[in-house]
C-alpha cells in the first residue's frame, strides 16, 4: 500500500514540476531571508548578512537537483534521458542508423512473418470445440502398409463396446453427388456421416434439425444437411428451403438443416448426408472404408487411449485371425493430421529465417562495435565525468534495444505484407491458410523478436567496448592503434558466423531448387502436351448396374471420338498426377511366387489410353474394342510387375485376381512401359491395367487431346456429356500443365522463399564481410603506408588484405559445411532425387561463398593499396 | 547533513527522525525547524540547509508531512510542514529504534 502511495505521489509531483520547483526556491528564498535577519539580530550590517546567510545556505541549485531526485521517478527518467542520448546520437549517424535497422527490419519482419505463421497453421488450436480432444481413429493394416484406412463397421463396433476413452465416436465417408434441378448442374462434395457427427464436434445446425439415428436406416427417407456456402450460393440463403426436396444424384433429399457458416469438416464439405450402412458392410471386417473420428474422454490423455486401441487391435487380431492380423489403430489428433502436410517445410522456412535473424543481428552487432570502438574516447570522457560502467553499458544496450526497435516497427510493416503475400501465393491447399490474418498478436511477435535482436546485437558490443581501463582512450591519442584484425576477436567470430550461417540457408535452398528442377524435368513416361482433363461422377440412382454404366461409357467415348477438334480421347477412372491412387490387394501366389500379399496400383482404361498417353507396348497387344463385358477378361501388366514376377519368363496368357474378388480371372494380353501416372515424384509401382468397358465404375475421367485453346475445348467437352445426359456435371476441368504445374506448387513455393532468404543472407553476409575488411584496412592505414614506403608492391598488399577475407570465409564455409551435412538431414523428406549431403552442392555453395567474400573484400583491399604513405604516417 | 557543532556526522536517516520530532507538536517552517533542531540540542546539532530541503522533499514524498503555505508570526508567506497520521507512527517507530541503539551504544561506553 504504502509503496503505491509512494508511487502516486511521486507522479502527482512529477506533473506539478513546475510549481513544486518554484516553490521550494521561494521556500528557499525566505530561508536566506530569515537567516539574513537573524545575523542582523546579532548585530551584522545588513549586507554582510545577506552574504553570510547565502554562504550558509550554499549551493541553491545543487539542493534544487537533490530534493528535484525525490520527486519523479529518477531511474525511468535517467533512462529516457538516455533514449534520448542514444535517439541524439542515432540521429547523427544517419548512415549507420539506416543500414543497421534495414538489416534489423529485413531479419525481424522475415522471421515474424514466418513465426506468425507458423503460430497460425501449427500451433493455434483448430477451430471446433474441444479439438484438442478429436482424434482421428485410423486403421494400417499390413495389406495396405503404405495407407491409412477407415474401419470397417464390425471392428469399429467392437472398439465402441470395449473402449473406455471416447466420450462419442462419428464416421464419415466423401463422395461426389451432382446436385441438378435449378440452375447449372454441378459436383458436390459431400460427406456420409454418423448421426454424431455433429454432436462430435458440438455443432447444432443454424437452421433446422441434426441427423437422427434413424435418418441412417432412410426410415423418413432421404435428408442433407447443406453447408452454409451452398445453402448461400445456391438457394439465396433462403431458410424456407428447409423441409423441401432438392435433387442429389438423381433423387429427392429433404433438407434437414443448415451447417453453421464456416463449419471447418471435412474440409471444403457442401452436404452431409446419413450413413447408410449396406448390409455386406455390416459383416464385412476387412471394409476398413469408414474414416471414424473419436473424441476423447476430458481425463483420458492421447497416449493412454493409444495403449488401450493397441490392446483391442491385438485382441481382434486373436479372434478374427483371417481379417484382423496385423491390423492397428493409431490414433491422431485431427490438428496434427491437418497440419502434417504443411509442418517440414514450415519449419525448414522458420529455421531459415531464423537464420537469417541471426545473420541480421552479427551483421548489426558489426556494425555497432565499429561505431562504439569509434566513439572509445567519446564514452571514456563520459566515465572520467562519473559515469559507472554500468551506466555506459545501459547506455549502449538502449542505443541497440532502439535500433532493433525501429527496425522492429519496419520489420512489422514488413512482417504484415509478407504474411498477405504468403497467403496471397501459398499453393492450394496449404492448411489453414484461409485463417492466416494480420492479428494483434503478429505485432506482440514482432516487438519481442525486436527486443531478442536488440540484445542479441547489443550486448557483446556494449561488453567488448567498455572492458578494460576505460580512461586509456582519453590519454591514448592515438585511437587507431595498427592491429590487424585477430582471428579471434569478436568482429572476427561475427563474420565467420555469418558466413557459416549464410552457407547453411545457401546449401537448404541450392539443394530445394536443384530437387525442383529434378523434379520438374522427371519422366512421368506419359505425353501430357494439349492434353485437357475432367471428371465425371455417374449418379447412383441412374446408373444402378454395370451395364448402365457400360453404355453411358461406350456412347460418351463416341461422342467424344465424333468431335474432330480432338485427336485424341480416353476414359479412364482414377485421376492422373493428381497424387490419387486406386489399389487393391493381391496375392503373387497365383503367379507361383512365395512372397506375401501386396498391393497393386489398379486403373481402368479405354483402347486408346496407351497410344493416347504415348505409353510403350513392349510385348504382347493393348486393348482394343473386343475387350468388353462378354468377352475374356484381359489385363496389361507393367515393366515393374513383369519383371518382379516374371524373372526371364513370358508373362503373356497368365491369369491372376485381385484382392478377394473371386469371381474373375483376368489374362495378361501384354506388356506395357512404366510410368508415373500418380504424381512426380512417385517411383513405378506394381501396375495392372483393366478396359474400362469390362471394369466400368462411377467415377469417370475424360482426357482429351485438343490444339483448341482450352476454354473452348472444354465447353466441347461439356457439350460431348450433355449429349448423353444433359444433367451431369463435368468438374476439375483442367490442362494436364496445370495439373503437373499444381502437383509441384508447394515444393516450388518453398524452394522459392528459401531462395529468397538464402539470397537475403548473402547479400547480408556481403555487407557483414565488406564493414570487417574495410574497418581492418581503416586501422592499418598507417601499416600500410610503411609497407608502400618500404616498396611494397600493390599486388602483395592487395593480396595481404584478400588473405585476411579468405581466412575468415574458409573458417566460416569450414563451420558451414559441417552445419549443413547436419542440418540438411531434416530436410530430406521434402527433396527428390537428390542427397542432402550431395558434394557438389556443397561445393558450389563453397565457391559461391568464396566469390562473394572476394567481392566484398575487393573493394577494401583496393584502397589500401591506394594509401599514400605520407597521408598515413601523418594520419591521426 | 546534520553536524554536531565538532563537524561530526550523525547517523544516516538521523536528520529525517529530527525533523519528525519538532513537528510533533504542531507545524512548523523550514527555517523554524532548523532553528528547533539547534535550540534543543543547545547548538550542538547545527543543521546543514543545504540537507534541509532535500531531506523535507523525500518526507513528502514518503507521506510522513504534509506542506502548506500559510503566513508566518511576522507576516512573511512560508511553507509550513505538518506531521501526517502516517509520519507520526514512523516517529513513534524511529524514536524506540533510536532509544534501543542509544542504550546498547551506552552500554558499550560504560563497560568496555
Amino acid at each position: 500500500m504504502s509503496f503505491i502511495g509512494q508511487a502516486w505521489r511521486r507522479f502527482m509531483f512529477l506533473l506539478r514540476r513546475g510549481q513544486m520547483d518554484r516553490e521550494l526556491a521561494e521556500e528557499m528564498r525566505q530561508h536566506a531571508a530569515l537567516t539574513a535577519e537573524k545575523n542582523i539580530a546579532s548585530g551584522m550590517d545588513p549586507e554582510e548578512a545577506q552574504y553570510a546567510a547565502q554562504r550558509q545556505i550554499g549551493n541553491v541549485t545543487r539542493q534544487m537537483e537533490e530534493s528535484r531526485q525525490s520527486w519523479g521517478f529518477p531511474f525511468v527518467e535517467s533512462v529516457i534521458q538516455d533514449m534520448h542520448y542514444s535517439l541524439r546520437g542515432l540521429r547523427k549517424s544517419p548512415g549507420f542508423t539506416t543500414v543497421a535497422m534495414l538489416t534489423l527490419a529485413l531479419g525481424i519482419g522475415a522471421s515474424t512473418a514466418i513465426f506468425s505463421i507458423v503460430n497460425t497453421v501449427l500451433l493455434r488450436p483448430l477451430p471446433f470445440k474441444d479439438s484438442s480432444r478429436l482424434v482421428h481413429v485410423w486403421t494400417v493394416s499390413t495389406m495396405f502398409p503404405e495407407f491409412t484406412l477407415g474401419q470397417s463397421i464390425p471392428n469399429l463396433q467392437d472398439i465402441e463396446a470395449r473402449s473406455h476413452s471416447f466420450e462419442t465416436l462419428a464416421t464419415y465417408e466423401l463422395h461426389e453427388r451432382n446436385l441438378t434441378g435449378s440452375g447449372e448442374p454441378e459436383q458436390l462434395r459431400t460427406a456420409e456421416v454418423s448421426s454424431s457427427f455433429l454432436t462430435l464436434f458440438g455443432v447444432r445446425p443454424v437452421v433446422g434439425r441434426d441427423f437422427r439415428p434413424e435418418d441412417e436406416q432412410r426410415k423418413d427417407g432421404d435428408v442433407v444437411l447443406l453447408s452454409y456456402g451452398l445453402w448461400q450460393r445456391r438457394f439465396g440463403g433462403d431458410a424456407s428451403i428447409v423441409g423441401k426436396a432438392i435433387m442429389l444424384g438423381q433423387s429427392p433429399w429433404t433438407v434437414a438443416g443448415i451447417l453453421p457458416p464456416g463449419f471447418p469438416f471435412p474440409a471444403n464439405v457442401d452436404a452431409l448426408v446419413p450413413r447408410n450402412i449396406p448390409p455386406g458392410n455390416l459383416r464385412e471386417r476387412q471394409a476398413w472404408m469408414y474414416m471414424t473420428l473419436g473424441k476423447l474422454r476430458p481425463d483420458v490423455p492421447l497416449a493412454a487411449a493409444q495403449v488401450e486401441m493397441n490392446g483391442i487391435a491385438a485382441a481382434l487380431a486373436r479372434q478374427y485371425p483371417q481379417d484382423a492380423t496385423g491390423i492397428q489403430f493409431p490414433l491422431v489428433t485431427i490438428q496434427d493430421d491437418r497440419t502434417r502436410r504443411g509442418k517440414p517445410q514450415l519449419l525448414a522456412l522458420l529455421g531459415a529465417v531464423g537464420f537469417l535473424l541471426l545473420i541480421a543481428c552479427a551483421n548489426v552487432s558489426n556494425l555497432v562495435l565499429s561505431r562504439g570502438l569509434r566513439r572509445q574516447r567519446e564514452i571514456a570522457v563520459r566515465a572520467a565525468l562519473g559515469a559507472s560502467r554500468r551506466r555506459i553499458l545501459r547506455q549502449l544496450l538502449i542505443e541497440s534495444l532502439l535500433l532493433a526497435m525501429a527496425g522492429g516497427v519496419a520489420g512489422a510493416a514488413l512482417a504484415i505484407a509478407g504474411v498477405r503475400l504468403f497467403r496471397a501465393l501459398a499453393p492450394a491447399g496449404f492448411p489453414r491458410i484461409e485463417e492466416l490474418r494480420t492479428e494483434p498478436l503478429t505485432l506482440l511477435i514482432a516487438l519481442i523478436i525486436s527486443a531478442l535482436a536488440g540484445i542479441l546485437c547489443g550486448l557483446a558490443p556494449a561488453l567488448t567496448i567498455t572492458r578494460g581501463d576505460l580512461n586509456l582512450p582519453v590519454k591514448d591519442n592515438s585511437a587507431a592503434s595498427s592491429a590487424p584484425v585477430h582471428l579471434f576477436s569478436l568482429r572476427s567470430c561475427l563474420v565467420v558466423a555469418e558466413v557459416a550461417l549464410a552457407l547453411i540457408l545457401l546449401t537448404g535452398s541450392a539443394l530445394m531448387a536443384q530437387s525442383m528442377v529434378r523434379l520438374m524435368r522427371a519422366d512421368t513416361g506419359l505425353t501430357t502436351d494439349h492434353l485437357l482433363t475432367g471428371e465425371l461422377t455417374l449418379p447412383k440412382a441412374l446408373y444402378d448396374s454395370k451395364d448402365s454404366q457400360h453404355l453411358f461409357l461406350e456412347r460418351l467415348l463416341q461422342a467424344l471420338q465424333a468431335q474432330p477438334q480432338f485427336s485424341g480421347a480416353v476414359l479412364t477412372n482414377t485421376p492422373l498426377l493428381t497424387g490419387s491412387v486406386t489399389v487393391s490387394s493381391f496375392d503373387p501366389a497365383v503367379f507361383g511366387s512365395n512372397e506375401k500379399k501386396t498391393t497393386l496400383q489398379i486403373r481402368s482404361v479405354t483402347p486408346g489410353y496407351f497410344s493416347t498417353l504415348g505409353i510403350r507396348i513392349q510385348r504382347g497387344r493393348t486393348f482394343n474394342e473386343r475387350d468388353r463385358t462378354g468377352t475374356l477378361s484381359v489385363a496389361l501388366i507393367n515393366e515393374t510387375m513383369a519383371r518382379r514376377f516374371f524373372p526371364g519368363q513370358d508373362p503373356l496368357g497368365k491369369e491372376f485376381k485381385l484382392g478377394d474378388d473371386d469371381k474373375t480371372s483376368s489374362q495378361i494380353v501384354g506388356v506395357v512401359a512404366d510410368t508415373r501416372d500418380s504424381g512426380l515424384n512417385a517411383p513405378p509401382r506394381l501396375q495392372a491395367y483393366f478396359p474400362i468397358l469390362q471394369n466400368p465404375s462411377e467415377r469417370v475421367h475424360i482426357l482429351v487431346r485438343s490444339s483448341l485453346d482450352p476454354a473452348a475445348a472444354i465447353a466441347a467437352v461439356q457439350r460431348a456429356v450433355w449429349s448423353v445426359d444433359k444433367d451431369l456435371p463435368l468438374s476439375k476441368t483442367r490442362t494436364m500443365g496445370e495439373i503437373i504445374s499444381e502437383s509441384v506448387a508447394e515444393p516450388r513455393f518453398r524452394t522459392w522463399l528459401l531462395s529468397i532468404f538464402a539470397a537475403a543472407g548473402l547479400t547480408l553476409t556481403l555487407i557483414g564481410i565488406y564493414g570487417v575488411i574495410s574497418y581492418s584496412v581503416r586501422q592499418r592505414t598507417r601499416e600500410m603506408g610503411i609497407r608502400i614506403a618500404l616498396g611494397a608492391q600493390s599486388g602483395s598488399l592487395l593480396g595481404l588484405v584478400l588473405r585476411q577475407a579468405i581466412i575468415l570465409a574458409v573458417t566460416g564455409a569450414v563451420c558451414g559445411v559441417i552445419g549443413s551435412l547436419l542440418l540438411m538431414r531434416l530436410l530430406a523428406s521434402q527433396l527428390f532425387e537428390i542427397k542432402p549431403g550431395d558434394p557438389v552442392t556443397l561445393i558450389g555453395a563453397v565457391l559461391l561463398m568464396m566469390i562473394v567474400a572476394l567481392a566484398a573484400s575487393w573493394i577494401p583491399a583496393r584502397r589500401a593499396t591506394k594509401v599514400d604513405p605520407m597521408i598515413a604516417l601523418r594520419y591521426e | 547533513m546534520v553536524r554536531t557543532a565538532g563537524k561530526n556526522e550523525l547517523l544516516p536517516g538521523t536528520l529525517e527522525m529530527l525533523i519528525l520530532q519538532t513537528l510533533k507538536n504542531g507545524r512548523r517552517h523550514g527555517y523554524g525547524i532548523a532553528q528547533r533542531i539547534q535550540e534543543m540540542s543547545d547548538d550542538v546539532l547545527q543543521v546543514e540547509e543545504g540537507s534541509l530541503y532535500p531531506a523535507l522533499q523525500r518526507l513528502l514524498v514518503k507521506g510522513w508531512v504534509k506542506a502548506e503555505w500559510g503566513t508566518s508570526e511576522n507576516n512573511r508567506r512560508a511553507r509550513y510542514y505538518t506531521l501526517t497520521p502516517g509520519g507520526r507512527k514512523e516517529l513513534g517507530a524511529e524514536a524506540e529504534n533510536f532509544d534501543r541503539i542509544i542504550a546498547a551504544i551506552a552500554r558499550v561506553m560504560r563497560t568496555a
